[in-house]
């Protein structure tokens, strides 16, 4: 069947593709932008021309909603599942691009370079949402990871930059080479590569307990929950988040969440629903040890990037309950919290970035007073986290209750009770953030610091010799730069514009999220052969 | 205008009350904050008004008028609208609440005069009544979580509202974390009751509850139930959810008295109430209702006996009355757990109240140890606690009397086991009585005290520094630790409004229900419990109920009496106020030792839920640190990496390795229980 494919050409629907292309001819385009000399061009053409290769994406997306079929020879799916994954990435992508304007990473990584990159990478996220075929879902998993490698490691004075590039890229080739050799397992015992055509198999050979295939399982299991960050593979999250520049964390953070949560809901509700009862307890198993892993690791933290990290991989714990169980109230629990998600996340690392640039680090002491010097960013950051833990009115509280109603609703009510009890345990480490946003203003050094700072001017005519003439790099975050600090000069406002809107949307779709529900259940709709 | 579209105004009015003032909160120092506060809260009350005259309007049949405005969350067959439920049951709740939070927006436009967290305070306090109002008028159990984790949040914020006081903010924690737990139970108990009815409106699941759990219910009706009474319990602090209470009163008193005193701790009784019809299928929920009330009145009562922090003595009180409603209201007592919630709500507030006025006179001091005499430079104040305490002590015609009769006499017609209940009924009201006056007679009564003395020469006491009366830690007044003047009723003309009205109302509240005379609540209310009169309703005979207000009465009268040969009497014979208090504390040590420390909940919590939580925790770390900082289990497991891992190891020397290690164990651990699958 594969030799077919390659013998004659496929048809392509370039209409179908066209989201995808977007994202690719942007990279190109921003590419060759970045290399003019002029700095308007590099600092605000490239930037501008990414957010509109991300904003055609997400509508030509939408423009292709209603489409259902695939591509190039049902290597690619063409229905809502895989619209809705890149419109969260292009949304995602959209606010890290706003997060780099005025930011380290992208001045000393070259703006062409680093937008192309995070461009590719989204090409690759739209490829692996929407992968219906294990050689293209793996290559799209290859071409989102690989330039994410790279962005983690685009501060490159910073120690911290570099080795969290080479850790994600290490531990990130384990996952990626244990996804490979499963994916050889399932071809192996089945004999197909399609999504549908494993299926079948599956169920025609009776292949639910074949050894072959449960080895490949368990394998791709690992894999992508080394994607989702699911414990216990999570461990490169807390070092690349704290390591990574914030824009590309929020970027890592949000985007890749939604590629991979979609991924999952497809391989395993499509492909692999057959084997279902022996992946369900082992995926049941990894949700709820991600719940405990991330709610007690955030506890301790007192960097907001390392918290949010932990956090983060016990809100994976919480998406996977979605795809454990199975069923289409599950995969729509699923997509609702992972977009949720990214609304959160991004408000959240907006404020990160802003207060970050203040004072050059990212403590969560750092953030004192923050409601009074800057009220906007004190309520998106408190809305984020209330709405991360779940507090009623925001869209965090609705996304759970429907994850826990999945799960009873699915007989893994033991899930739902560790899911709530991990919640609880997560409101000490959110509120302890919402306190810090509202008490009193920062010892008065950092005040001074800060206020100096506003003054400094022009920080793209800095001889870059200073930067490069620090080989050893600063040691960790702690002493900011003073090409850092000099950033902090530059306006806040496109910080301020991710956090409003994010945090304007945390209780928006909180108090009416039925236009978001109904759009959800489209998309799980996709996903036959889930039981209603 | 119907009386659901008064309820949409009622529910909106505290919602732009809290947000006009929460954007206003730095610029706004002048008492423009309070009048705002306290007219929007005044407005709803106006509009619950409207409602109820629209609603008496309408007949019995059409009183339960459900409104959604749009669709909230629709999925898998379940349609969650944003929908409120405007019954008699919630009309009543509704009254009480706006009713009761009017007069102490009130009262706190002029006792929270010198905070400088006065706009800050009413914009939490209206936050804190639109949450009320939306937990009251749900018409779905989505809604009802919605409100209920609301109510959580802003008492969390209104008891830590003083938030350079540790002790305000750990009591903040406190009882977030336990009202968590109680979320936790109310959510689970939802979901799987919706598992088995498929639908969250209250009306739907109410109709079809017999045809879905059968007559008798069945075991997931139970479990569901008993989950919901978890979130009830925490939120209205009854045993083993109780310790958040007591520690609640590190809040301002107004606060006392409206949130943890008349609104927002009747909740779980409300709740109940709600769910009657369900209650009635599951003789097992009902049973640990009526116990856990019954223990929780008992214990709470002779905590009560025993304190000497003048708010804690009212919260174990407060505690001890919400007992009798979650034991009336589990034993079918349906009007008169909602009357005595109603009567409740007026006395105990008004007691809050009388209670801050002394507080203020003794400059925040609130050891009842330390006050005295109090009588002559405070008469007002003093006659509203002895009317607040004669409606407590149930003593005739003051309402308390009424309402708790009442309920009692609906357990003793039920025979049986249930007279173990109508015993402990009378017990509690016996110890309500001598607590309920043995602070009276302690702060009002004998040789005054400095302050009381320096108060009837016209002279308010001021501190010269403000101390933290749990700890001696000197406050921080900048955050508007209770200011730098107080109020006391006497001085300020809206307390005094507030607390007279009140006093009214304890007085005369219990003309909404004299049994068989004179009903008007529970002719009211009967649209709303109109399944509970098809068989289940009880209507206890003339002759239980004059034995029941002839024993309550002695009870009440013989409790007074005691407290008065204890506190009192020794006081004005010079013997000193603790003369005869320190004898009996003496020859009953060990009873003595239990009431005062709680009958040790807190060290039985941290026995049995903190330390292992927080062994596990240390375990937990110092396991992990080991694992990745010893790299312990790394020995050579990873071939793979290892090549990889030379380039690296300068940069982060073990980490990396470790890291592919746990995965690799963890790969290892997937597939050995997957090929045991195959």
């Amino acid at each position: 069947m594969i030799a077919l494919a390659a013998a004659k050409a496929p048809d392509i629907d370039w209409a179908g593709i066209s989201s995808l292309l977007a994202l690719f001819a942007g990279a190109v385009v921003v590419l060759m932008v970045g290399l003019l000399r002029a700095r308007f061009a590099r600092q605000t053409l490239v930037p501008a021309l990414s957010i509109v290769a991300f904003a055609a994406s997400i509508g030509l997306a939408i423009w292709q909603w209603d489409e259902q079929g695939s591509l190039m020879s049902g290597a690619l799916a063409l229905d809502p599942l895989a619209m809705i994954g890149v419109i969260g990435v292009g949304v995602a992508g959209i606010a890290a691009v706003l997060l780099s304007i005025g930011a380290t990473a992208p001045r000393e990584a070259a703006h062409g370079e680093y937008h192309a990159m995070m461009l590719v990478s989204a090409a690759g996220m739209a490829m692996f949402v929407g992968g219906q075929n294990l050689i293209t879902t793996f290559l799209g998993l290859e071409l989102l990871s690989i330039p994410l490698y790279v962005l983690a490691a685009t501060e490159l004075h910073r120690r911290r930059s570099l080795e969290s590039g080479m850790k994600y890229l290490i531990v990130g080739s384990v996952g990626s080479a244990t996804l490979l050799y499963g994916f050889a397992l399932i071809f192996g015992a089945t004999g197909e590569l399609d999504y549908g055509a494993i299926a079948r198999e599956v169920g025609e050979q009776g292949l639910a307990n074949d050894v072959l295939m449960l080895g490949g399982v368990a394998m791709i299991v690992v894999g992508f929950a080394f994607k989702a960050s699911v414990a216990p593979f999570h461990q490169w999250t807390p070092d690349v988040y704290e390591g990574a520049p914030t824009p590309v964390t929020a970027f890592m953070a949000t985007a890749t969440k939604v590629a991979a949560l979609i991924a999952f809901i497809r391989l395993f509700d499509v492909a692999l629903i057959g084997t279902s009862d022996a992946w369900g307890p082992a995926l049941a198993t990894l949700a709820a040890i991600a719940m405990i892993v991330g709610n007690v690791g955030a506890l301790g933290q007192s960097s907001l990037k390392r918290l949010l990290a932990f956090s983060s991989v016990a809100q994976a714990g919480y998406m996977l309950v979605g795809v454990v169980v199975a069923t289409q109230l599950g995969a729509q629990a699923t997509v609702f919290y992972v977009l949720t998600y990214v609304v959160m996340t991004a408000a959240a690392f907006a404020v990160v970035e802003a207060a970050e640039r203040e004072t050059g680090h990212d403590g969560v002491e750092a953030l004192a007073g923050l409601g009074r010097r800057k009220p906007l960013h004190g309520v998106a950051l408190t809305l984020a986290m209330l709405g991360l833990a779940g507090v009623p009115a925001t869209v965090g509280f609705v996304a759970k209750l429907r994850i826990v109603q999945a799960a009873v609703d699915g007989d893994y009510t033991w899930l739902a009770i560790v899911l709530v009890v991990g919640s609880m345990i997560s409101f000490v480490y959110y509120l302890r953030v919402v306190a810090q946003v509202w008490a009193d203003e920062a010892p008065a050094g950092e005040a001074v610091v800060r206020t100096q700072t506003v003054e400094v001017e022009a920080p793209e005519t800095l001889p870059t010799s200073t930067v490069a003439a620090d080989p050893k790099g600063t040691p960790a975050a702690a002493v900011p730069s003073a090409a850092a600090l000099a950033v902090a000069g530059g306006s806040q406002l496109p910080m301020t514009i991710v956090a409003v809107v994010a945090g304007a949307a945390i209780v928006v779709l909180g108090v009416v999220p039925g236009p978001l529900m109904t759009v959800v259940e489209d998309v799980a709709r996709a996903v036959s052969g889930l039981v209603a | 205008m119907s009386p659901a579209e008064a309820a949409w105004i009622v529910l909106v009015l505290p919602l732009i009350g809290a947000i006009v003032l929460g954007l206003g909160f730095k610029s706004w120092r002048g008492i423009g904050a309070g009048i705002v506060g306290t007219a929007s809260v005044g407005l709803a009350f106006v509009f619950t008004l409207v409602s109820l005259i629209s609603m008496l309007g309408r007949e019995e049949g059409q009183r339960q008028i459900a409104s959604s405005l749009y669709d909230y969350v629709k999925v898998g067959g379940v349609d969650v609208r944003m929908e409120i439920l405007v019954d008699p049951l919630s009309l009543v709740m509704l009254l009480v609440v706006t009713g009761v939070s009017t007069l102490i927006h009130l009262y706190s436009v002029a006792y929270m005069r010198g905070d400088n967290g006065y706009t800050r305070f009413f914009a939490y306090l209206n936050f804190f009544v639109f949450s009320m109002l939306v937990l009251v008028l749900a018409g779905n159990f989505v809604i009802l979580i919605v409100g209920w984790g609301l109510v959580g949040a802003a008492s969390y914020m209104l008891i830590s509202f003083w938030y350079r006081r540790g002790t305000a903010t750990t009591a903040g924690i406190k009882a977030f974390v336990i009202n968590v737990v109680g979320d936790i139970g109310l959510v689970l108990g939802v979901i799987l009751l919706l598992r088995h009815t498929g639908t969250v409106d209250f009306l739907e699941t109410f109709a079809t509850a017999k045809e879905t759990f059968g007559e008798g219910g069945d075991g997931s009706l139970t479990a569901g139930l008993l989950l919901v009474m978890v979130g009830a319990f925490a939120k209205s602090a009854q045993i083993p959810l109780h310790t958040w209470l007591p520690d609640a009163m590190e809040g301002p008193t107004p606060v006392s008295s409206l949130i943890h005193a008349a609104t927002m701790v009747t909740a779980g009784v409300y709740l109940l109430a709600r769910l009657h019809p369900l209650m009635e299928l599951s003789q097992t929920a009902q049973t640990v209702g009526m116990v856990v009330g019954a223990v929780t009145l008992l214990v709470a009562g002779t905590i009560g006996l025993v304190q000497t922090d003048l708010k804690r003595v009212i919260a174990y009180s407060t505690m001890s009355q919400i007992g009798y409603m979650i034991m009336g209201v589990s034993a079918g007592a349906y009007f008169a757990s909602m009357f005595h919630l109603a009567t409740h709500a007026f006395f105990k507030a008004l007691l809050f109240m009388a209670a801050g006025s002394v507080i203020a006179a003794m400059a925040s001091e609130q050891n009842l140890d330390k006050m005295g005499g109090f009588k002559k430079a405070m008469p007002f104040t003093y006659a509203a606690f002895v009317i607040g305490g004669l409606a407590l002590a149930g003593i005739p015609p003051f309402s308390g009397f009424f309402s708790k009769d009442e309920i009692l006499a609906v357990i003793g017609e039920q025979g049986g086991a249930y007279w173990i209940l109508y015993a402990a009924g009378y017990l509690g009201a016996f110890l309500t009585a001598v607590y309920t006056w043995r602070m009276i007679f302690r702060a009002f009564w004998g040789p005054p005290v400095a302050e009381a003395k320096e108060l009837e020469e016209g002279h308010l006491h001021h501190a010269a520094e403000h101390r933290n009366p749990a700890t001696g830690e000197v406050e921080d007044t900048g955050v508007g630790f209770p200011g730098p003047d107080h109020h006391i009723a006497e001085r300020a003309p809206a307390m005094k409004l507030a607390m007279g009205t009140l006093a009214l109302l304890a007085i005369f509240g219990g003309l909404l229900g004299i049994p068989k005379v004179l009903t008007p609540l529970e002719h009211f209310l009967e649209p709303s419990f109109e399944s509970a009169l098809e068989g289940h309703a009880v209507h206890p005979g003339g002759g239980i109920i004059v034995v029941g207000l002839i024993l309550g009465t002695v009870v009440g009268l013989l409790g007074i009496y005691v407290a008065y040969v204890i506190w009192a009497k020794p006081a004005m014979d010079g013997r000193g106020a603790t003369a005869v208090s320190s004898q009996w504390q003496a020859r009953f040590a060990p009873l003595h030792r239990l009431f005062l420390n709680k009958w040790y909940f807190d060290e039985l919590i941290d026995l049995v839920i903190v330390r292992p939580v927080r062994w596990f925790g240390r375990f937990a770390h110092d396991t992990f640190e080991r694992l990745v900082v010893g790299g312990a289990i790394v020995g050579g497991s990873t071939g793979a990496v290892r090549g990889a891992s030379a380039v690296v190891r300068r940069l982060q020397g073990g980490y990396l390795r470790t890291y592919s290690a746990v995965v690799l164990v963890g790969l290892a651990a997937l597939l050995v229980y997957f090929l045991l699958q195959g």
